[in-house]
């Protein structure tokens, strides 16, 4: 039974794990939950019971995990901009070809990147406020942890480009085909697409909250666990997308999706339907 | 724990408050938190380790309380939170708001 309580904690944290902070939770709960379903069980409790009194006795985790997560990321973050603080800020590598560089935990800010092969190029921690990243190729390159604050990605090349856990406030993403492009875990409210298309993005567990997304095509996008509540998606195509979430904070917000006059297919129809999700006024194909 | 929405409200507000009695008394574990808050509220108040959690976290933040790893050895180490000299003049100033909004509240309810 105590696989099962281990199973279940893990699945909550699944998301989160590497920060130190989040395992320590993690740590502190578990031993928590195996003493109470202990305790449940000498009680008299039988297995199945003391389970369920035991998961119901967690609350809503996510919120402290993500209080927690966040706060340790923007620390990350900092240390790092920190270390290297006078490296290369400012520098022009417009139109270079740098394709496997590395510019992880790099001082970057304000660099000039545009029209650059950047293809499997990794920035993971760096500093990269208001860099011009317009017309780069970043196919394959990984941009995970860093603070992107600012940036501007015009008619970038995105193909499996990890944004993941990146501050993106304020970047801009315009003109673009994104294709399989990771944002996991990033706060993306203030984030800018304009005439971008989404193939295979994967927004799981980000904050999309208030987003516009009126007229884009989305193509086996994931938005599971994603913050949607009030999200413009009037008039967008969407097809095989997938609105997974166990709480009912989610399906809430889900319900808040302007889908007006958007068209779908029957899968994502049915899955959001599914969820007590009936969206007026869509085209179903 | 009571149905009413307001009364759990307010009941949670106070969780800061009622960790750093808890802690006033004698250091204590996570788990150990929850239970005598179960235990003295008769089941009325059911703490969740969620909310605990983040309370903790934010009177470590505010330097009321600290933590350090005991010696058990049944499921672990354990953390065990301490009050600090900070932490304790805050739980009399949060007591004695509360007896003062008591007073108030008792004259006009």
């Amino acid at each position: 039974m105590n696989d099962k309580i281990n199973e279940y904690v893990d699945g909550v944290f699944a998301a989160y794990e590497g920060t130190k902070s989040v395992s320590e939770l993690k740590a502190d709960l578990l031993a928590d939950l195996q003493e109470r379903y202990r305790d449940l069980r000498a009680e008299g409790k039988d297995e199945a019971t003391a389970f369920e009194m035991t998961v119901d006795s967690i609350g809503d985790i996510e919120e402290t995990v993500q209080e927690v997560s966040s706060l340790s990321r923007v620390l990350e973050r900092q240390v790092v901009t920190r270390f290297d603080s006078s490296a290369l800020e400012g520098t022009d590598f417009a139109g270079v070809s740098a394709r496997g560089g590395k510019f992880g935990t790099s001082a970057l800010r304000g660099s000039n990147f545009s029209n650059a092969d950047l293809t499997g190029s990794k920035f993971k921690s760096s500093d990269l406020t208001d860099t011009n990243f317009d017309g780069a190729n970043l196919t394959d390159a990984v941009l995970t942890t860093a603070e992107l604050k600012n940036s501007t990605f015009r008619r970038a090349r995105l193909v499996r480009t990890d944004f993941s856990t990146s501050g993106l406030d304020g970047v801009v993403f315009a003109d673009s085909a994104l294709v399989d492009v990771k944002f996991r875990t990033t706060e993306l409210r203030r984030t800018i697409f304009e005439r971008c298309t989404f193939t295979g993005v994967d927004f799981s567990i980000s904050d999309l909250r208030g987003l516009n997304f009126d007229g884009a095509s989305f193509t086996g996008v994931k938005f599971d666990r994603a913050g949607l509540e009030g999200v413009s998606m009037r008039g967008a195509t969407l097809r095989d997308c997938s609105f997974r979430g166990w709480s009912r904070k989610y399906y809430k917000a889900l319900r808040t999706v302007n889908f007006e006059g958007a068209r779908m297919d029957k899968l994502t129809f049915a899955a959001l339907k599914g969820f007590g999700v009936e969206p007026a006024n869509v085209i179903v194909e | 724990m009571s149905s009413s929405k307001v009364t759990s409200d307010l009941l949670r507000g106070n969780t800061d408050t009622m960790i750093l009695r808890l802690l006033a008394e004698a250091d204590r574990y996570g788990y150990e938190i929850v239970k005598l808050i179960a235990e003295r509220s008769q089941g009325e108040y059911e703490l969740k380790e969620a909310t605990m959690y983040s309370s903790v976290r934010r009177l470590e933040a505010d330097g009321d309380i600290t933590w350090y790893w005991g010696d058990e050895t049944q499921g672990g180490r354990r953390k065990y939170f301490r009050i600090t000299e900070k932490g304790k003049a805050t739980y009399t100033r949060n007591k004695t708001n509360w007896e003062y909004a008591k007073r108030v509240l008792d004259t006009l309810l």
